[in-house]
C-alpha cells in the first residue's frame, strides 16, 4: 500500500479523497509529511498556551480569560493600583532575586563544572567510573528530594548556612554543575587528546596547553553550558522554594505560583513573559556563540555537540 | 644539523595485561630516514609515542644523542611529531599554528615571522598564512603539520602515518617530496607506517615489527630480498612460502626436501637442519614445459591465470600439494600456458631462501591465491 499507483482504483478511475490523503501523508518517496504533522501538532500544543499567556499580559482588563483591548499598562504603568512589572515592589524584587541567583549560579557553577569535566575526562583508573556516574546523579534525582535534603542539611547540620539567598544559591550550583560537566565532557571527548599532545610536542607545558589550546577549543561548550545553567536557574521553582526564607527571597517562578493561587493578574503573565524572553535570549545567545566558534569544523559534531548547540 | 641519534634500549610498554612493546632495541643514527613498518597492533605507534613522550615506558631507555629521556615530559624533548590526524589547532590560522612552538620558546617577533615564512616556503605554502586549517585540503594540512614541526629545527622528526589519510595519488607525490625534504633538512626522520611501499620508497633503513618485537632491521632492498624471518617474507610483497625438511649445507647450498622432491637453496640460513621454511618471490619462479628437466624443478599444473596488464599471475599446484604463484612478464606474446596445462616449475637455487624460524605467519594458500 505504499505507492499510490498500486492502490485499488475506484470505478471512475480516480482516487478517493481518503486514498489521496493517505497517499499524501505516507508516500515513501515524498517528504515525511506524517512526521511533520506530528511535529507541528506537538509544537502547537506546547507553544499555544504560552502565546495565550503572553497575549493576556497585554489585556486591558483584570481578566485572564476574556480579551478586551491592547495595553502595556501591566508592564509600565506607575499607577500603584495596577502593580505593573516595572513598578510593583514585589515583582521587581522577584525579578532581581531570580536574576541574581541565575548570574551567580553561572559565575560559580560554570568554572567548577569545566574543571570537574576536564578532571573526570582525564582521570583513568580506580574510582573514575563511579565518579563519572555520580556526576549524573543530580540530573536524575527528583528536585523535590534534593530540595528537602538540602533544607535538612542547612537547618540541622550546617546551621551556619541560613535559608535565603545563600542556601538557594548553593542549591542551584549543586544541580547546575552536573549540566556543565555533561556538556563540557562531551565536547572533550569529541576533541580528543590529540591537540593537547600536539601542544606539548611543540613545547607547551600542561598549563599553557590548557590555556592556549584546550580552553579555546572548549569555549563553545562552556558558553553553551553557561546559557543552559542560566536558563535552568531562572526557571527553577522547587529548590528556590524549599530554601527561601520569606517574601524577600521569592523568585519569579515562586511569585507566579503564589499569584495564581490567590489573585492572578495580567501583570503576573507580564513577568512570566519577561522571564521567558530572558531565558530564550540566553539560550539563543549561547547557540549563536557556539555556532560562531565551531564554524568550519565540518561534520565532526557529535550528539553531545548537538545537545550543547541546541541548548536542550 | 648534527646529532639526532636515537637509541632505544630494551624498551617495554605494557597497557594493563597487554604488552604493546616487548623489549625492543633500535639504533637510528643522526640524519637517517628510519621507518617502523608493521601491521596494526605491532607496537610501532606505541614506540613512536614513547620517543615523543606521550607514553611512559614500562621499562627501558630512550637515548637522544646519548641522553636518557625516557622520563622527560614531551614539552621538554627536542623532538617534534607530525600526527596522523595532523592535529592542527582548528582555532588558529596557519601562521599561528606554525608559530605556536616558537612562541612557547619566547622568540623575538621578527625571528618568529621570518622562520614561519621560511618554514611555509619549505613546504610550498607561502600565501596561505591567514587560512584556517578547515579551509585547506588534506594534503595542504599535512604540509602545515610538517612546517609546524620543522620550524622548531628538532633533532628528530617523528611521523605517525602522516600520509595515511590521503588518497593514493597524492600519497605517492608526497612520498617523493617527504624524502627530498628529509635530505634537504638533514635531520633524523622516524617514520611509522603499515604501508610497505611507503617504507620501501623513502627509508634508509626499515625496522619490520610484529607483535611488539622487531623482526628485522635492514635497508629496503635487504628486507625485501633477504627477509630473515617468515613474517618479514610474508609481510613485504608477495612470497611463496613452503614447509620443508632441511638437511644442512652441501657446497654452500642447503639441501631440502619438499615432499618427495629434492631442492637446493643457496640463500639464507643454509646450515639449517630439520623442519623449516623456504621462500621464493613470484617474479623468480620460472615456468617450463612439462617435459623439461633439471635441478630444482618440480612438476605441477596451472590452476589459474590472472591477467594483470604488465604481467600475468599464474597459480600453479605443485605435485606435492603446495600452491605457488609465478609472475610472468608480459612480453606481448601470448602466454604459453593456460589453465589445466602440466608444467615444470623451476625454482632457481639462488632465489630460494631458507628461513630461520618456523614463524608465526601461516602458509595461507587462499591469501597466496588472492594476492596480486
Amino acid at each position: 500500500m505504499s505507492r499510490p499507483a498500486e492502490l485499488p482504483r475506484r470505478a471512475g478511475g480516480g482516487f478517493s479523497l481518503w486514498q489521496r490523503a493517505f497517499g499524501w501523508a505516507t508516500n515513501p518517496w515524498g517528504r515525511p509529511r506524517f512526521l511533520a504533522l506530528v511535529t507541528w501538532g506537538y509544537m502547537a500544543w506546547a507553544i499555544l498556551p504560552v502565546l495565550v499567556a503572553i497575549q493576556f499580559s497585554f489585556n486591558d482588563s483584570r481578566s485572564l480569560s476574556s480579551w478586551h483591548s491592547f495595553t502595556t499598562k501591566w508592564y509600565t504603568s506607575s499607577d500603584p493600583a495596577i502593580e505593573s512589572v516595572l513598578h510593583s515592589a514585589s515583582l521587581r524584587g522577584a525579578l532581581d532575586q531570580s536574576l541574581k541567583l541565575a548570574v551567580l549560579d553561572v559565575v560559580i557553577a560554570t568554572p567548577i563544572g569545566v574543571l570537574l569535566a576536564i578532571g573526570l575526562a582525564r582521570w583513568r583508573g580506580r574510582g573514575s567510573g563511579p565518579s563519572n556516574f555520580l556526576m549524573l546523579f543530580p540530573l536524575v534525582t527528583p528536585e523535590i528530594v534534593s530540595g528537602v535534603a538540602l533544607l535538612l542539611l542547612f537547618t540541622k547540620m550546617l546551621t551556619f548556612i541560613h535559608t535565603g539567598t545563600t542556601a538557594q544559591l548553593l542549591g542551584h550550583v549543586t544541580f547546575s554543575i552536573s549540566y556543565v560537566v555533561v556538556i563540557v565532557r562531551g565536547r572533550l571527548f569529541s576533541i580528543g587528546r590529540q591537540y593537547e599532545e600536539a601542544a606539548a610536542d611543540l613545547g607547551a607545558s600542561p598549563s599553557v596547553a590548557l590555556l592556549r589550546v584546550l580552553f579555546p577549543l572548549l569555549l563553545p561548550a562552556i558558553v553553551a553550558s553557561a546559557a543552559i545553567v542560566f536558563a535552568i536557574s531562572i526557571d527553577d521553582f522547587v529548590i528556590s522554594q524549599w530554601l527561601s526564607n520569606g517574601a524577600n527571597t521569592s523568585t519569579v517562578p515562586m511569585l507566579i505560583y503564589d499569584a495564581t493561587r490567590s489573585t492572578p493578574l495580567p501583570s503576573t503573565d507580564g513577568i512570566a513573559t519577561v522571564i521567558m524572553l530572558i531565558t530564550l535570549a540566553s539560550v539563543v545567545a549561547g547557540v549563536m556563540v557556539y555556532r560562531f566558534f565551531t564554524r568550519g569544523e565540518g561534520g565532526t559534531s557529535s550528539a553531545i555537540d548537538d545537545v550543547a548547540g541546541f541548548g536542550i | 644539523m648534527a646529532g639526532g641519534e636515537v637509541k632505544v634500549i630494551d624498551l617495554v610498554k605494557q597497557f594493563g595485561d597487554v604488552t604493546a612493546v616487548d623489549g625492543i632495541n633500535l639504533e637510528m643514527p643522526g640524519g637517517e630516514f628510519f621507518s617502523m613498518l608493521g601491521p596494526s597492533g605491532c607496537g610501532k605507534t606505541t614506540t613512536l609515542r614513547m620517543i615523543a613522550g606521550f607514553e611512559q615506558p614500562t621499562s627501558g631507555q630512550i637515548l637522544l644523542d646519548g641522553e636518557d629521556m625516557a622520563f622527560t615530559p614531551p614539552h621538554k624533548r627536542n623532538v617534534n611529531t607530525v600526527f596522523q590526524s595532523y592535529a592542527l589547532f582548528p582555532h588558529l590560522s596557519v601562521q599561528d599554528n606554525v608559530a605556536f612552538g616558537l612562541r612557547r620558546q619566547k622568540r623575538p617577533k621578527n625571528e618568529i615571522r621570518q622562520r614561519v615564512s621560511e618554514a611555509l616556503e619549505l613546504v610550498q605554502l607561502t600565501g596561505y598564512e591567514k587560512r584556517k586549517p578547515a579551509q585547506m585540503s588534506g594534503g595542504q594540512q599535512q604540509r602545515v603539520a610538517l612546517a609546524r614541526a620543522l620550524v622548531l629545527k628538532p633533532a628528530v622528526l617523528l611521523l605517525d602515518e602522516p600520509l595515511g589519510a590521503l588518497d593514493a595519488k597524492l600519497r605517492k607525490a608526497l612520498q617523493i617530496e617527504l624524502k627530498a625534504l628529509q635530505q634537504q633538512v638533514g635531520i633524523t626522520f622516524v617514520y611509522v607506517t603499515h604501508d610497505q611501499e611507503e617504507a620501501l620508497t623513502m627509508s634508509d633503513r626499515i625496522a619490520v615489527m610484529n607483535d611488539g618485537r622487531v623482526e628485522q632491521v635492514a635497508p629496503p632492498h635487504e628486507v625485501y630480498e633477504e627477509p630473515s624471518t617468515t613474517f618479514v617474507a610474508d609481510f613485504l610483497g608477495v612470497s611463496n612460502l613452503m614447509s620443508v625438511t632441511a638437511h644442512g649445507n652441501s657446497d654452500g647450498r642447503c639441501r631440502v626436501s619438499l615432499g618427495d622432491f629434492e631442492l637446493y637453496a643457496a640463500r639464507g640460513e643454509t646450515h639449517t637442519t630439520g623442519e623449516t621454511r623456504i621462500v621464493i618471490r613470484p617474479e623468480r619462479v620460472r615456468l617450463e614445459p612439462h617435459d623439461s628437466s633439471g635441478e630444482n624443478s618440480v612438476p605441477g599444473m596451472v590452476q589459474r591465470v590472472v591477467y594483470l596488464g604488465n604481467s600475468n599471475q599464474v597459480i600453479v599446484g605443485l605435485a606435492n600439494g603446495d600452491r605457488l604463484q609465478a609472475l610472468v612478464q608480459n612480453t606481448g606474446d601470448e602466454l604459453a600456458y593456460k589453465q589445466g596445462d602440466a608444467v615444470r616449475v623451476q625454482l632457481p637455487a639462488d632465489a630460494l631462501r631458507v628461513l630461520t624460524d618456523t614463524g608465526t605467519a601461516p602458509i595461507d594458500e587462499d591469501a597466496v591465491a588472492a594476492a596480486v
